[in-house]
């Protein structure tokens, strides 16, 4: 992914907000914590033609609700999840998110639960299929996900 | 009617008695179920916020899979629903998404083509089924009042999902009131449940949920009812961890809708089901094996 090509299309995206503030009053998480103001989110993006190191985006729930009441249809979740994915890529995921990650590489899923198939058996159920983990870090590999988890790992040796 | 059955981690691993009650109400329904070896949809909060190109190319591995098997998605999780929806319009709108993951795909001996569509247990009851077809199975009235939750993930984006109506869904309430139910209309009803900002921001979450608890409760309500496991779990497991951090006393017991379609059912096999919750509900199962022994009982 070019960071500098995507960065540039979401403030082309964030353009039509007129500051109006509904997104923000719609946020479940503005709400409970100034901690994620989408409205400023927005601004931020377009006045310092940037992204700051913040981490504060993470914080978005990904409810949508914002996205669905913009009057000027700012496509809010796909600028939050591109938001995401740049801090990613300069090593500034979450901890929780990483582990996430890293439990999808090594079995191709994100839950865990130990006593899976007696907890299974106890309703009748048929075993659960597994994909192919081979098949799965392949996918991530190609897609650059290691990269990006090696990038959190150097950030970890420097702090 | 046959599908590709897409229970979902959260459903497969930690609310097992969900999936049952999904696969009980399927049988019971003339659904048939088929278990394929999908991966994690992935789980757009996680994943996607990850790397939006890796989310892609593994939930393309699902919708492969399923094409291959010439069958349609059905999953029990709006989580799912979304991501596999929104991944599904993401490839087939932009033909450089299609070469993209299909090049990813090729590495794996797999392909996508886009025949094949992904529904939710909610799209098939309301939408496919219908409301009268199920009232037609119902043998018991339940006779309950709740608050329905029909999840972000379910109602949003609409454009894409066309689930509900976003701003004021009704389905759910309707597939409740087939089943004896009272559906209580409640303040925030289209209000995130928190679980989605969990893994960023644990406090903030917990407080949304106190909110959301907040606005349910008010209408005094028997229980809530969900058609999401992340909203299960955040209710039902939830509110004892918005109790100790607030000093709020919730206790609201929490049912996945097809638990409900099940009981009203009265399908066998469902007390192991209930014995799965938390936090005791006011029903109990009824079934033809026990029915007699009640009536026994009673007299
Ligand atoms: S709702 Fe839309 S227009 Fe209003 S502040 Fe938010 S992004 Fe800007
Ligand atoms: S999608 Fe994120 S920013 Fe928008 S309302 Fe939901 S939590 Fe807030």
């Amino acid at each position: 992914m070019d960071l500098n090509l995507e960065l540039a299309r979401i403030i082309e995206e964030a353009r039509p907000c007129f500051q109006c503030g509904i997104c923000s009053s719609s946020c479940p998480v503005y709400r409970v914590t100034p901690e994620l103001n989408p409205r400023l989110a927005i601004d931020n993006l377009i006045q310092k033609n940037t992204i700051e190191p913040s981490g504060r985006e993470w914080a978005c729930a990904l409810c949508l609700m914002c996205e669905q009441r913009c009057p000027t249809g700012v496509s809010l979740a796909h600028i939050l999840i591109t938001m995401k994915n740049i801090s990613a890529q300069r090593g500034g995921a979450p901890s929780s998110v990483i582990e996430a990650i890293h439990s999808l590489l090594s079995l191709g899923v994100i839950a865990q639960s130990s006593g899976l198939e007696k907890k299974r058996s106890k309703y009748n159920l048929p075993q659960l299929q597994l994909p192919d983990h081979d098949q799965i870090k392949k996918l991530l590999e190609l897609t650059g996900a290691i990269d990006i988890l090696e990038s959190h790992l150097k950030m970890e040796e420097i702090e | 009617m046959k599908y590709a059955f897409f229970p979902g981690c959260t459903i497969a691993y930690w609310l097992p008695f969900i999936e049952k009650s999904i696969r009980l109400v399927s049988a019971e329904l003339g659904i048939e179920l088929i278990d394929l070896p999908f991966n994690c949809c992935p789980e757009p909060n996680t994943v996607r916020s990850f790397s939006s190109e890796s989310w892609l190319v593994l939930a393309a591995r699902n919708l492969a899979l399923a094409e291959e098997n010439g069958l349609d998605i059905l999953t029990g999780c709006t989580g799912c629903l979304e991501s596999l929806a929104l991944a599904k319009h993401e490839i087939e709108s932009k033909p450089e998404n299609m070469e993209k993951v299909n090049q990813a795909l090729e590495s794996i001996g797999m392909s996508y083509s886009g025949k094949k569509s992904i529904i939710h247990m909610h799209q098939l009851l309301y939408d496919i089924i219908g409301i009268d077809k199920i009232g037609e199975h119902v043998k018991r009235s339940l006779k309950i009042r709740v608050v329905t939750h029909s999840g972000c993930h379910l109602l949003r984006p609409y454009n894409i999902l066309q689930a509900d109506d976003p701003e004021a869904p009704i389905k759910l309430d309707k597939l409740v009131e087939i089943l004896g139910i009272e559906p209580l209309d409640y303040m925030d009803k289209t209000m995130c449940c928190g679980t989605g900002t969990r893994r960023a921001n644990r406090e903030a979450s917990f407080a949304i949920l106190r909110e959301k608890m907040a606005s349910m409760t008010m209408v005094e309500p028997d229980a809530a009812v969900v058609f999401c496991p992340s909203c299960f779990t955040s209710f039902e497991s939830g509110q004892k961890i918005v109790n100790r951090m607030f000093g709020t006393n919730y206790r609201l017991p929490v049912y996945y809708y097809t638990e409900l379609l099940a009981l009203a059912m009265e399908l066998s096999e469902m007390d192991t089901v209930l014995s799965g919750h938390r936090v005791k509900g006011p029903l109990s199962a009824i079934s033809p094996e026990n029915r007699n022994l009640n009536q026994t009982v009673q007299s």
